[in-house]
């Protein structure tokens, strides 16, 4: 086993654990914004137990978030200790930025709003989950900037062997960014409107406590993946259009390809330039996971007079389709990723050269050991999502009041559990 | 520029073990064989700082990533063993104290502390062994890289990341006897006086394994601001004590606080200016500079820095002013 083989399943591994999560906690946060604010607008308890429910299923997953998301800036030094020497400089300062700007502020934010439910005045504790989704979002925005980069190099120079950026305007406006952008946050809100459908759905079709609440759960989380899912299929199309120009070598191999290819050989000398063929197999996947989804809008008539519900077979529809948002998103990453292949940064770092040099059996006790630790983190974190998604808003832990001893066994059983 | 940044980043890091290290300090605590109630008791005063506090070290590497990305590499690949077991720590740490009251039942409960026990222990361990590897220097090849990691086989480094870890239960035990109920502090200052002592020990014999080992002299350009910055250290752990038994716990904390910055503080000084220092060719040695970003990154990070650093701060500052003071009864309850 070499070094670079075993440092690139790690990343792949250890990012694709990220993204499913954390593409749950761009979508959860979104709409737990618009149900905190409703209840600040309307002052219906109502909205206050959906933003509590909702809440402690956002806060679970947001776990695995942090913990994988800290394994992921590890990774650049401690496995691609190449990629930082040659183009540190370029990439690490979108890095810097989001971890600065996002992050920081994001967790203080967090951890102000999950202890400051009684303690706050209600405004602030408002605007403390809304600084909690704008960092999010800007969180996303800044990966993304650096991903973008990777897949398309612009606005540096190359000096002594190492790039230096010339031009972060070129970086913001780096055409591999935007509809990639767009794409990845439609995905999100399609993966937390399906998680949100799909929760009340199991609900509503168990019949347990609290049919009301789940009843407007549902129909946010349908809305919500239906005005997404359309997203997803606008930005996703869109996204062919300078992939095609600016990564020939992605998904075809036709004359321009080649070109690009006799290019890379003259100055790179010989070498396999095409990407492992696997990257095409998820595309196609994906697309038909984006089809199969847009079905969700012949549901949307069906919200008249509660038919989703009466008739029953859309909930189990709707429940069956939660895995699929998951699947789609880490093929569609595969896709962008192993697509970009050879290259660390397309044409400018071959990946070879960004691997660190650390004896292959150290990677491979890093490579097992992260993805059983994040693995069983996160089958954990799971089966706690799903354990708390199946108790119902009765009476979660988030937002209790003080005082209130946090023993279960003392609280009420749902009435038709 | 280049010393801003380093100096920016030195902030960060000694930020983070401050601050994270009270964390890892109650989470090395709860291996004690107490009641249910008592590990709740201390998991509700860490409570709303929690999450700050663990992001100081991802704006730490992430200013390292931005700033110094020739740095990042070789620091972090150069000491594998320790970064990586440092991270295993601070995953079983985030994980654990957020997830460890989600389950009701008692017995995965007490799994959830074990959990915690460990990560914060190799947390705690790995920070300290990455801070004596780069005290004793690496063997940086002409290439300017790291090759092998037997470098960081040495009693120094195990007896710093033991330094460390007693510094963090005393920190944390310093904590405690602020933030919980005042009936419980008397006995927390006991122990805290008690881990105290511990710590004093721990830092005198890696320090003694400092003097002792060449690398370290060898690697250590200014032998005098080192040699006082130690003397601060032990002042501060001298100070804590005094401090506690007058029944000043937040003195205590501030000067707790201190010898966990303080450790940063020698490592950045001991070796100026370089940063990362060759055991095999003194020509790879690497100063502040070299690893520095080029001119232009530097400057676009440098534009953010006016308003986001009293953003940063205030935020922070702001939680620590909301959920000021002992818990009690009305203390919000979620980890
Ligand atoms: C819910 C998830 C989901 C769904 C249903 C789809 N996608 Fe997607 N797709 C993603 C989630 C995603 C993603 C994980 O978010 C990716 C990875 C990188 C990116 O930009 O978005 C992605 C990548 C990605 C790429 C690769 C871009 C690159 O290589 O740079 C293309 C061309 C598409 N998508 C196109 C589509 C089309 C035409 C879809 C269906 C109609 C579609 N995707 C549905
Ligand atoms: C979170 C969603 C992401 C997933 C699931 C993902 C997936 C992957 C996969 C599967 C690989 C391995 C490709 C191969 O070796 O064949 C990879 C490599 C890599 N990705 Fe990503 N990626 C994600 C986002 C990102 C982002 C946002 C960045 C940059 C900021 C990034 C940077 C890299 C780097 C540096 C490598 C290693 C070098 C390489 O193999 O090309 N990835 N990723
Ligand atoms: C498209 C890909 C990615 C997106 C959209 C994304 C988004 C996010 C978001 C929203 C969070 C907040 C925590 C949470 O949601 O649970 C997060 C956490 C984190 N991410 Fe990612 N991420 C991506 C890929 C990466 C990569 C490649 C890295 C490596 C540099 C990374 C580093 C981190 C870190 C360090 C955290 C923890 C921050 C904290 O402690 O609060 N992310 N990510």
């Amino acid at each position: 086993m070499d070094t670079l083989l075993l440092a690139r399943l790690q990343f792949a591994t250890t990012t694709s654990i990220h993204f499913l999560f954390v593409a749950v906690t761009l979508g959860l946060v979104t709409l737990l914004v618009g149900l905190q604010t409703t209840w600040a607008l309307t002052g219906d308890p109502k909205w206050e137990r959906l933003t509590r429910f909702w809440g402690q299923l956002y806060v679970i997953n947001y776990v695995l978030g942090i913990a994988s998301g800290i394994v992921m800036e590890f990774q650049f030094g401690l496995n691609w200790s190449g990629l930082s020497r040659y183009v540190g400089n370029v990439f690490g300062a979108p890095l810097a930025i989001e971890t600065l700007v996002a992050f920081f502020l994001e967790s203080t934010f967090l951890g102000m709003w999950i202890f400051g439910w009684q303690r706050l005045r209600r405004g602030v504790h408002l605007a403390l989950l809304w600084g909690v989704a704008l960092t999010a979002y800007a969180s996303a925005f800044w990966i993304m900037v650096a991903n973008a980069w990777l897949q398309h190099p612009v606005g540096y120079r190359v000096d002594d062997g190492v790039a230096h950026l010339t031009d972060i305007g070129a970086l913001l406006t780096n055409p591999t960014l935007g509809m990639a952008l767009g794409h990845v946050i439609a995905a999100s809100l399609l993966t937390g409107g399906m998680l949100m459908a799909s929760v009340s759905a199991w609900h509503l079709i168990r019949r347990t406590a609290d049919v009301a609440l789940h009843r407007t759960a549902l129909r946010i989380g349908l809305v919500t993946a239906a005005l997404s899912v359309s997203l997803v299929q606008g930005f996703g199309f869109a996204q062919f259009g300078p992939v095609g120009e600016l990564q020939p070598t992605k998904f075809d191999t036709g004359p321009t390809a080649d070109a690009r290819i006799a290019e890379w050989t003259t100055r790179f000398g010989p070498g396999d330039y095409t990407p492992p063929a696997l990257s095409n197999v998820g595309l196609g996947f994906m697309i038909l996971i984006g089809f199969t989804l847009g079905c969700v809008w012949l549901l949307l008539p069906l919200l008249w007079r509660d038919l989703v519900i009466r008739l029953r077979f859309p909930l189990w529809l709707v429940l069956l389709a939660l895995p699929l948002p998951f699947v789609a998103v880490i093929l569609g990453w595969l896709a962008r990723e192993v697509g970009r292949q050879p290259w660390a940064a397309y044409g400018l770092l071959p990946t070879d050269q960004a691997v660190s040099r650390v004896d292959p059996g150290l990677m491979l006790a890093s490579l097992i050991g992260f993805s059983l630790l994040l693995g069983a983190l996160a089958v954990t974190n799971w089966t706690l999502l799903a354990r708390h998604a199946a108790r119902g808003a009765v009476d979660p832990a988030l937002g209790r009041p003080p005082g209130t001893p946090d023993d279960d066994r003392s609280r009420p059983v749902p009435a038709l559990a | 520029m280049p010393l801003l940044w380093y100096a920016l980043l030195g902030f960060f890091f000694a930020g983070y073990l401050v601050l994270a290290g009270y964390d890892y300090g109650v989470g090395l605590l709860l291996a004690r064989r107490d009641t249910p109630a008592a590990h709740r008791a201390r998991l509700t005063a860490l409570g709303p700082f929690f999450l700050g506090n663990e992001v100081w070290l991802v704006a730490a590497v992430g200013i390292l990533f931005g700033a110094f990305p020739t740095l990042e590499g070789e620091l972090l690949s150069g000491h594998y063993p320790a970064v990586a077991g440092a991270l295993v720590g601070v995953i079983l740490v985030t994980a654990g104290v957020q997830l460890r009251s989600r389950p009701t039942g008692p017995a995965a409960r007490r799994g959830g502390d074990r959990v915690i026990v460990a990560g914060s222990a190799l947390a705690a361990f790995g920070w300290g062994a990455l801070l004596a590897g780069l005290l004793q220097g690496l063997p940086i090849d002409a290439t300017g890289h790291v090759t092998g990691q037997t470098h960081l086989a040495t009693p120094f480094v195990a007896a710093t990341g033991l330094a460390l870890l007693t510094l963090a239960a005393a920190h944390g035990a310093t904590f405690l006897t602020l933030r919980l109920p005042a009936a419980d502090a008397p006995a927390t200052a006991r122990l805290a006086r008690r881990l105290l002592v511990g710590a004093l020990a721990a830092v005198a014999t890696a320090t003694a394994l400092g003097l002792l080992s060449d690398r370290v002299r060898a690697a250590t350009r200014q032998p005098l601001p080192a040699v006082l910055l130690v003397v601060a250290l032990v002042g501060a752990l001298l100070a804590a004590r005094a401090a506690l038994r007058r029944g000043r716990p937040g003195v205590a904390l501030v000067a707790t606080g201190a010898a966990l910055a303080l450790p940063v503080a020698l490592v950045g000084v001991a070796r100026w200016p370089a940063v990362l220092v060759s055991t095999v060719d003194p020509a790879a040695t690497v100063t502040v500079t070299d690893a520095a970003a080029s001119g232009p990154t530097l400057q676009l990070l440098g534009w953010l820095l006016p308003p986001l650093l009293p953003a940063l701060l205030g935020f922070q500052a702001m939680c620590w002013w909301v959920f000021r003071g002992r818990t009690d009864g009305r203390a919000p309850v979620y980890w």
